[in-house]
């Protein structure tokens, strides 16, 4: 069996706005989302990296306690994603509880706000000999956590994914769900991926020598994907949901087609864990493109993992360049203006394309004014332009050498 | 503590913590208000504190069968008399 899979609905929090008007306001007028790095009283003032892809503005969470014991911060935001695109599906409560809905959702791993908070307790009240960490810890902590409580939520009893590959957490929980329609062991999955504020990623990165310090005075002015005078990445947070359906049901029950997923592409450096490596990364946009039966001239946009490392972004426009020639679509790397959201940045990076294809026009990768010269050989977007992109690929890179590439169609083409 | 101290604290800890409306002492705590075994296991650390003993694993295991805020109070009070009992 293979079926079309089209994404009906989507839902975004992000550093740049919450839903699909201030997301699209915030990419048509080059607004960042990086701001300072926040207190947390433990390592903030140790890391050289001041900045962050912050959520600064209040969201109206409205969940009952019976749900909120199980949640920490980072289900928070996954289950206010999920059920907004459950809520824009229309989908009634039989189809919903009827097992075949699934969700491929993830995060980096679990709640750290959670987790630190089980460490205070512990070393705190070590010798109290009160049993202080609360019974729900691990569920609100748990790497599942956010695919688990979005199921316990909305009473769903389909099949559970939870990615957790780091920077293709949410690219990953797409594709598989993606394949989970295609091959007809579902009919619908919810996906995506949230990570919430953590202090500790900032530090491993920052650790790394692969965290921006030269902008810690002007935050908006980093990361910078693509730039000469890039400095490494800004840790962000944030949240993306995309209700993926198979096609002829979507079609049947009258369904708002916003794209078709064409292909997905996942595959694995096998070697080193940190480095980008030139051969796994274009042997995954080839493979997507075969996944999808498409040509090279048949993409019209890239969204690019582009962290703004020196060497991420060198490999990735000589593996666009290798895959699509000299003339490539046009590239622009988002996460200049979101910063690097972490699991989540899949998820966000295709919403933010869908927005962008839905409304007709392109974003250019924020905070690029000087093109490296080792990643001049792909076609930057120029500005802010209108467009009218019928198909484009989104590109993830995570550490342990994973890689993913997703291909969707703009939905007036489905069909 | 009386009993009625007891209940006036049970009920405290039950309305803010569990976010409890209304709560009376013959309530089912499930049916009523919700409470699951998660819960459970979160309010027997609250009664560890409000008390000032640990409750062994046998003790938190006779408290599953606990129904109503007034099985709690019950619950508690044989706990005290127990360690009372115990005392020299």
């Amino acid at each position: 069996m293979s079926r079309r899979v089209v994404i009906t609905a989507a839902s975004a929090i992000t550093p740049i706005g919450y839903g699909q008007r201030d997301i699209v306001e915030s990419l048509q007028q080059g607004v960042s989302g990086v701001k300072p790095l926040r207190d947390d009283g433990l390592l903030a003032s140790r890391i050289h990296s001041k900045v962050f892809g912050t959520v600064d503005y209040p969201i109206p969470f409205d969940f009952a306690r019976r749900f909120r014991k199980t949640m920490g911060p980072v289900a928070n935001y996954a289950c206010q994603v999920a059920g907004d695109v459950l809520a824009a599906s229309g989908l009634d409560q039989e189809f919903i509880s009827s097992g075949r809905l699934g969700v491929a959702f993830g995060s980096t791993h679990g709640s750290p706000t959670v987790q630190r908070d089980i460490y205070r307790t512990f070393f705190q009240q070590l010798d109290s000999g009160f049993s202080s960490i609360g019974a729900v810890d691990y569920l609100r902590s748990m790497v599942h956590t956010t695919a688990v409580n979005i199921t316990r939520m909305f009473h769903i009893t389909g099949r559970v994914i939870a990615t957790a590959t780091a920077c293709t957490t949410g690219s990953q929980a797409i594709g598989f769900g993606y394949e989970a329609i295609k091959f007809g062991l579902q009919d619908a999955m919810i996906c995506g991926a949230a990570d919430e504020y953590d202090t500790t990623t900032v530090a491993v990165f920052d650790n790394l020598l692969a965290c921006s310090v030269a902008f810690n005075e002007h935050p908006e002015q980093t990361p910078r994907p693509f730039d000469k005078k890039r400095d490494g990445l800004v840790v962000g947070e944030g949240a993306g949901a995309v209700l993926l359906e198979d096609y002829a049901s979507a079609k049947r029950r009258g369904a708002p087609i916003l794209a078709e997923v064409l292909g997905f592409a996942c595959t694995n450096n096998g070697g080193d864990m940190i480095l980008p490596n030139l051969e796994g990364i274009t042997a995954t946009l080839q493979l997507a493109l075969q996944e999808a039966q498409l040509v090279p001239e048949k993409v019209d946009f890239i969204s690019a993992h582009a962290t703004a490392t020196k060497m991420g972004d060198s490999i990735e426009a000589q593996a666009i360049a290798q895959v699509y020639g000299n003339r490539s679509p046009y590239v622009s790397g988002l996460k200049g203006y979101t910063g690097h959201t972490m699991g989540a940045c899949g998820a966000i990076e295709l919403i933010c394309t869908l927005y962008m294809m839905q409304t007709g026009f392109l974003a250019p990768t924020l905070n690029l004014e000087e093109v490296d010269p080792r990643c001049a050989m792909i076609q930057h977007t120029p500005a802010c332009m209108d467009a009218d992109t019928r198909i484009a690929a989104i590109q993830n890179f995570a550490f342990g050498g994973v890689n993913t590439c997703l291909l969707i169609r703009k939905g007036t083409d489905a069909g | 503590m009386t009993r009625e101290e007891l209940q006036q604290a049970i009920t405290a800890i039950l309305v803010q913590d569990f976010e409890f409306k209304d709560p009376a002492p013959d309530d089912h705590l499930r049916d009523v208000h919700g409470f699951d075994s998660i819960d459970a296991i979160e309010l027997l650390a609250k009664i560890e504190k409000l008390l000032g003993f640990t409750l062994t694993r046998e003790e938190k295991e006779q408290a599953m069968v606990i129904r109503t805020i007034n099985d709690i109070l019950d619950y508690i009070e044989a706990m005290q008399q127990k360690r009372n009992l115990a005392k020299p």
